[in-house]
């Protein structure tokens, strides 16, 4: 508790609340209300059900374990080595995390043969190259944490270096192993766009299931349904996460040790080499795919799909309209998560339950969300169902449990002392904050922002049960066009891909940059 | 038994040892005493094999041991801030080598209870290692590092930081410990009180480099 903003706490919780209670929870209630029709949970125990919650685990178990044994290496690389282009890759991997999911299920709808299109297979390593940049730095920087010195005694107590790892490395990795674990669980397990790209009509989720019954069947309460079923698991998977989350830290120091070296035998060289172009191919590759497809026309190329992207009434319209909502979502999300967050740190712990509020977005998952908006907000004098408002709010929504996490530490580590002095030098408590905590906490602000942005433009699960006439965003038009035949349109789909792939690239540059800068 | 020539490393073009020679009899305590920077810590690193020297050679019991890997020189460390593996208790800590040798269950067992005798901590075998106070983890780090049985103990500054009557304490039993073994040890020290006290042999860093 800082005591100088102490009593600011009160009303920089209020925006948070309001918000958090009016989209997130009256929504999530009201499913769980409407629900209450005993004939509708008839269908948990469907066959249908049944095979559609099977395949959602054991997809998401499969492609967890696959990214998490690939992601080792990788981190091993980046928390140990110094080498040419360490911080380019450190960025590279991260790309596939940031990128839409939509523009994800494309890439491979391209890279991957035919043959193996709509099964398991092509979802599954869709997943793992979604999720393995994320495994990397969660493990890598907890790797950073280890000291070096540790190794070293290890070693002159005569531990070769497979041993180092397997008896000191991992058991000391083993938390984050599992957060991380739980983590990439989570976002398999409620999968949405790579799924409705790749998976086609056979292979289903909980999250694609939701959709699918709700906009295609019209049963909705067997939707809601689904979505209860799915909001059991993820919370019990959020509370496990958070659980090894908080396990002791005595364990680990929260410095972050020099480990970095440059390679000093041939075989560290030729290691390096190996997992850093392996890594980065696994990433380009796809990528080049979907650039490849948008100037590709019956086999030859042809740049004149670059000209329609932006000549195009409906392209250029749903730029825009992207545009728009990254930029509202932005401001509203970074402003919300920078209230939530102060108003935790700054008051006392009966703030405390805005940690829990503001995450609630991850445990709802976004296609509830949407579906949550659209039958909750549908009677006068509130019926915002086709306001053109809900998408941003919903993009919002799903973007400030990220944004929160971000800000949150760098307010919570920032120096009391720094305060103190600006008190005793005569500063009023505004030009306290302006000119110190946002000072100081600014560029975790733009980070913020920038994943906000991220989030906003390829944000699709919710999208897809608000998308009106007027509002369709860019991922969800990618979506229709690849469901309509023709080249031309096609190469459009991915030409849009392509730009979304250069904004996620640019934002997790200015990311990184910011880090970099930080340290 | 240990014996070092004509030594060089340089690091980002600095040079940190230059043409260091130091010869060292078994059973011998010998004191490095040197101001910071001066090249104490890496000259026990190069020997424990843990950095790699630009040119020269290191010996041990007549054996060129250079490019020899560090899990397979039997060269012991013990770190001034001891680096016990906070993930394993005082036993686990101590037994660590004895694991790696391949040593049976029981016998392990006797040897760490022999260890911790040696020490007076007979009555933290099961304790965690971030609950030892400073001295108590000391020892444990020195019980370790003797175990494992190391042709050559290295030192570096495990002293340092201690307040004085914890510090006057353990410099004497840990001189006592090394002679009772008859340990081969290169004990690193900015204090030129402690170097006497500990040590067969005082050394200045400076005075064993040709420049």
């Amino acid at each position: 508790m800082i005591t100088s903003y102490q009593s600011t706490s009160k009303w920089l919780a209020v925006v948070p609340v309001v918000a958090m209670l009016t989209f997130v929870v009256a929504p999530a209630l009201n499913i769980f209300i409407i629900s209450l029709n005993f004939d509708s949970f008839a269908i948990l125990t469907a066959q249908t059900t049944r095979s559609v919650v099977w395949f959602t685990m054991w997809q998401a178990i499969i492609s967890t374990i696959v990214v998490v044994f690939f992601a080792i290496p990788i981190a091993a690389v980046t928390a140990n080595f110094d080498f040419f282009g360490r911080r380019a890759l450190i960025s590279l991997i991260s790309v596939p995390f940031i990128l839409p999911t939509v523009v994800v299920g494309v890439a491979f709808l391209e890279f991957l043969p035919t043959s193996i299109h709509q099964s398991a297979s092509a979802i599954i390593i869709a997943h793992i190259y979604f999720n393995f940049g994320l495994v990397v730095r969660i493990i890598s920087s907890r790797w950073q944490q280890i000291n070096p010195d540790l190794d070293d005694v290890a070693r002159t107590l005569g531990a070769s270096r497979t041993r180092l790892f397997l008896t000191v490395t991992l058991p000391l990795l083993k938390n984050s192993l599992r957060s991380a674990g739980l983590l990439v669980f989570l976002m398999c397990f409620t999968s949405y766009g790579v799924v409705r790209i790749l998976g086609g009509p056979a292979r289903s989720t909980i999250e694609t299931e939701i959709y699918f019954r709700a906009m295609q069947l019209g049963d909705v309460s067997g939707a809601l349904i689904l979505s209860i079923l799915q909001l059991v698991v993820v919370g019990v998977l959020i509370l496990l996460t958070t659980q090894f989350g908080t396990t002791k830290s005595a364990e680990l120091s929260q410095m972050v040790f020099s480990r970095i070296r440059k390679p000093q035998t041939s075989g560290q060289i030729i290691f390096i080499t190996s997992v850093a172009s392996i890594s980065a191919s696994v990433v380009i590759m796809p990528l080049v795919s979907v650039v490849r497809r948008s100037i590709l026309i019956g086999q030859k190329i042809n740049f004149s799909i670059w000209h329609s992207i932006f000549t195009d009434e409906e392209i250029f319209k749903s730029l825009m309209t992207s545009l728009e909502y990254a930029v509202l979502t932005i401001i509203v999300s970074t402003t919300i998560g920078l209230f939530g967050a102060c108003a935790v740190i700054y008051g006392s712990a009966r703030y405390r339950f805005l940690n829990l509020l503001t995450a609630l977005p991850v445990v709802v998952s976004a296609v509830t969300l949407g579906l949550g908006l659209i039958i909750t907000f549908d009677v006068n004098p509130i019926d915002w169902r086709g306001a053109w408002l809900m998408m941003p709010i919903a993009h919002c929504l799903v973007a400030i449990p990220i944004v929160t996490r971000i800000i949150s530490p760098t307010i919570r580590d920032l120096p009391n002392g720094l305060r103190d002095a600006s008190q005793t030098l005569g500063a009023t408590t505004w030009q306290m904050w302006r000119t110190i905590d946002l000072r100081i906490i600014k560029p975790a602000l733009v980070s913020a922002a920038a994943i906000a942005c991220a989030v906003s433009l390829g944000e699709f699960g919710a999208s897809s049960f608000l998308v009106r006439r007027n509002n369709e965003t860019l991922p969800l038009m990618i979506s229709r066009l690849l469901g309509r035949p023709g080249e031309i349109i096609q190469a459009q789909a991915y030409a849009i891909a392509t730009l979304l792939i250069v904004a996620c690239v640019v934002i997790i540059g200015v990311v990184d940059h910011l880090g970099t800068e930080k340290h | 038994m240990l014996d070092c020539r004509n030594l060089v490393v340089t690091y980002e073009s600095t040079p940190v040892l230059q043409n260091l020679s130091i010869y060292i009899d078994a059973g011998e305590i010998v004191a490095l005493i040197g101001p910071s920077g001066s090249g104490k810590t890496t000259l026990l690193r190069c020997i424990a094999g843990l950095e790699v020297v630009d040119s020269g050679t290191i010996h041990l019991n007549g054996e060129e041991i250079t490019t020899r890997s560090a899990n397979l020189r039997r060269i012991g460390l013990v770190f001034q801030d001891n680096q016990l593996f906070p993930h394993l208790n005082v036993a686990r800590n101590i037994s660590y080598s004895l694991k790696i040798q391949g040593m049976k269950q029981k016998l392990i067992d006797e040897k760490v209870t022999e260890a911790l005798e040696l020490v007076g901590l007979t009555h933290l075998s099961q304790r965690e290692v971030f609950k030892l106070s400073g001295g108590e983890a000391k020892r444990i780090a020195v019980a370790r590092a003797l175990v494992a049985q190391p042709k050559v103990l290295l030192l570096d500054e495990p002293l340092s930081g201690l307040d004085k009557e914890l510090h006057a304490r353990l410099l004497d039993d840990l001189g006592n410990l090394l002679r009772l073994r008859g340990t081969t040890a290169v004990h690193v020290t900015h204090d030129q009180h402690e170097a006497n006290a500990i040590a067969d042999r005082v050394l200045d860093i400076r005075n064993l480099m040709s420049y």
